[in-house]
């Protein structure tokens, strides 16, 4: 196998840099960081984001930087699917397209034609979006569903600049969800009382199995410790709860440890989502026969939605809710 | 199967014989030469007589996903900096023509040189054709063609345009000789980039097995099962096999089952699904 990893050319080996943004600062930072990579130059994103064909699997081995500038509607209505946490007006954004992690279950690989990272340098057009909406109602909005922002916060400061954006404006509350263990990238800014950290946990045997690249559960709970001591809100979010061989006792051991290390009492508030993905997007997934038995399980489709049947679904969530509220308020534990 | 298109016979030759092809005998417009695991055609000069020859060879062949195309030929250079005699392989294919540009995946490790290969509909020659107007580091008469072609069959990490500087748009004479010596230098430095595709082809070769394929059709059809049935077996058997080296034994008892109705089929198919979830 260690052979046959010489075979692939090193991820990031290529920076694709759409016309109109050579200019702009936040791509000559990038471009900074990778003095070895072959920059070529593209008409617009698509033009590689979107060629027919490309294997997502394959292109995970070798990931390419694509730098570009997001034109059209940049905010979007939140999906039934995801958690509003009680908020109206949820919406979400996309700063970056694709994740650096590879999960086996990431709805990211059937929802995007390519595995190339993504990253809109037009960050000062997002704000003004949002500046406009706000003028209108107040927004929960979260900048971290189709990418991990914190994870490339090394490549590009997204998360930061978005803090300080967001940083006293009392109608706009942010969500940044992560698997990462980046913690320590915006450790140094003053929290943010309307900036939600989220953390995604699973337990250890999911990570090594199902997260590949992702940091192990000990890291996240060590960063999370970090935030919540320097005042962040910290959200728990245990989703996409998995169903497999001795899932029970992998999620009691999750969420013992995870309680055993991180005071209850500090934390904003927890998810539970069952694992759940549009069919159009698991069908794309199958399409390449990638070898896991995350997406080859025999889902049940409603609505257009594949998850566990009826009874699987009732068990996970029985479980999880009775686990989280020894610990949680029943009030901030939200289940999907 | 590696798939290579050239235009011309001295570029196509030291490919013949380095890889042993022979002519196979055909009633066809292009020249083809095959092996076990290379098969070659030659395309004529021009865009529009290489996607012809790709198209031909990729689909008289059957070429599937696990297979790999590659453009091999000459070009002139811009970019002074590269060598005559130097292969690149082009991580950019721009039509003159239209400005419409092709991008390969470059996830295969190589030892060649890269750069960006403009294709023109005309023989470019410094002095006839202002230099500014010319994006690519090097030129050619085919890339493009060959890479739209070859993009209706294979994914982009499998459509590769290899070209070997010849001459610096000077508009010198093409040697056929020189051509072949030019190419033949370059094919241990091709073949280590073919190694590197066929590993990662290895990699990832996942999927259903002809004798899984069989065991598929033959309880659909022993069975009666209908298509989506059929479609959810192929998943579940996906899906043993993503946990399982190999099929359980109970799965082959049910090939010797004929069922007569298809509820009768459906009771078996739910067997079989208890089985492999």
């Amino acid at each position: 196998m260690k052979g046959l990893k010489s075979c692939f050319v090193k991820s990031f080996s290529h920076i694709y840099v759409e016309e109109g943004i050579e200019e702009n600062p936040l791509t000559k930072e990038i471009l900074k960081k990778f003095p070895k990579a072959l920059k070529v130059r593209i008409k617009h994103y698509k033009d590689v984001f979107c060629r027919p064909r490309q294997n997502f699997f394959v292109q995970e081995s070798s990931r390419k930087l694509i730098l570009a500038a997001k034109k059209g509607e940049l905010l979007y209505r939140g999906p039934d699917i995801c958690h509003d946490f009680g908020n109206e007006n949820f919406y979400y954004t996309s700063p970056a397209l694709n994740c650096i992690y590879s999960c086996d279950y990431c709805y990211l690989k059937g929802m995007h034609p390519s595995a190339n990272l993504v990253i809109f340098v037009n960050v000062e057009d997002y704000f003004k979006e949002v500046e406009d909406i706000l003028k209108q109602k107040p927004l929960y909005l979260c900048i971290s569903y189709d990418t991990d922002l914190l994870a490339i916060e090394g490549i590009i400061a997204l998360s930061a600049m978005w803090i300080e954006f967001a940083r006293g404006k009392e109608d706009l509350k942010l969500e940044i969800r992560t698997k990462s263990a980046n913690y320590s990238a915006i450790s140094y800014l003053v929290p943010a009382s309307n900036v939600i950290l989220a953390w995604t946990l699973s337990p250890t045997e999911v990570i090594k199995k199902y997260e590949k690249n992702t940091p192990p559960l000990e890291l996240r709970l060590k960063n999370i410790i970090r935030a919540i001591g320097d005042g962040w809100k910290v959200r728990l979010c245990f989703d996409p709860v998995l169903y497999f061989e001795n899932w029970e006792t992998a999620y009691e051991n999750l969420i013992s440890r995870t309680f055993s290390v991180i005071p209850a009492d500090k934390v904003n508030d927890a998810s539970i989502g069952v694992f759940r993905i549009p069919r159009d997007y698991l069908k794309r997934m199958r399409k390449n026969f990638p070898p896991s038995e995350i997406i080859h399980y025999p889902y049940i489709e409603t609505g257009g939605v594949y998850t566990y049947d009826e009874e699987v679904k009732g068990k996970i969530i029985e479980k999880l809710w009775s686990l989280l509220k020894k610990h949680i308020p029943e009030d901030k534990i939200f289940i999907l | 199967m590696f798939y290579i298109v050239t235009a011309y016979h001295a570029e196509a030759k030291p490919i013949i014989e380095y890889f042993g092809l022979k002519k196979v005998v055909k009633n066809s417009r292009f020249q083809v030469f095959a092996g076990e695991e290379v098969a070659l055609v030659e395309s004529g000069p021009g865009v529009v007589a290489s996607s012809c020859a790709t198209s031909f060879l990729l689909a008289e062949f059957e070429a599937t996903d696990r297979d790999a195309v590659l453009n091999i030929g000459i070009a002139g250079a811009k970019n002074i900096n590269l060598k005559k005699g130097d292969a690149i392989l082009c991580h950019k294919i721009i039509y003159h023509d239209t400005k419409r540009a092709f991008y390969p995946d470059m996830i295969a490790r190589h030892d060649m040189k890269e750069g960006v290969l403009e294709t023109f509909d005309f023989p470019v020659i410094k002095g006839n054709f202002p230099e500014d107007r010319i994006e690519g580091d090097a030129v050619d008469m085919e890339g493009a063609g060959f890479f739209e072609a070859a993009s209706f069959f294979l994914p982009p990490h499998k459509v590769h345009c290899i070209k070997v500087i010849h001459d610096y748009l000077e508009g010198v004479r093409v040697e056929p000789s020189f051509v072949s010596d030019l190419i033949r230098k370059n094919l241990p430095l091709i073949e280590g980039f073919m190694s590197s595709l066929e590993s990662i082809d290895c990699l990832f070769s996942v999927g259903l097995s002809g004798k899984e394929k069989e065991i598929i059709d033959k309880l659909a059809g022993n069975l009666k099962l209908t298509f989506t049935m059929t479609h959810q077996l192929k998943n579940l058997i996906l899906f043993y096999l993503s946990k399982h080296e190999r099929l359980p034994g109970e799965l082959y008892d049910f090939l010797n089952v004929r069922v007569n109705s298809k509820s009768e089929g459906k009771i078996y198919f739910e067997r079989i699904k208890k089985l492999l979830c």
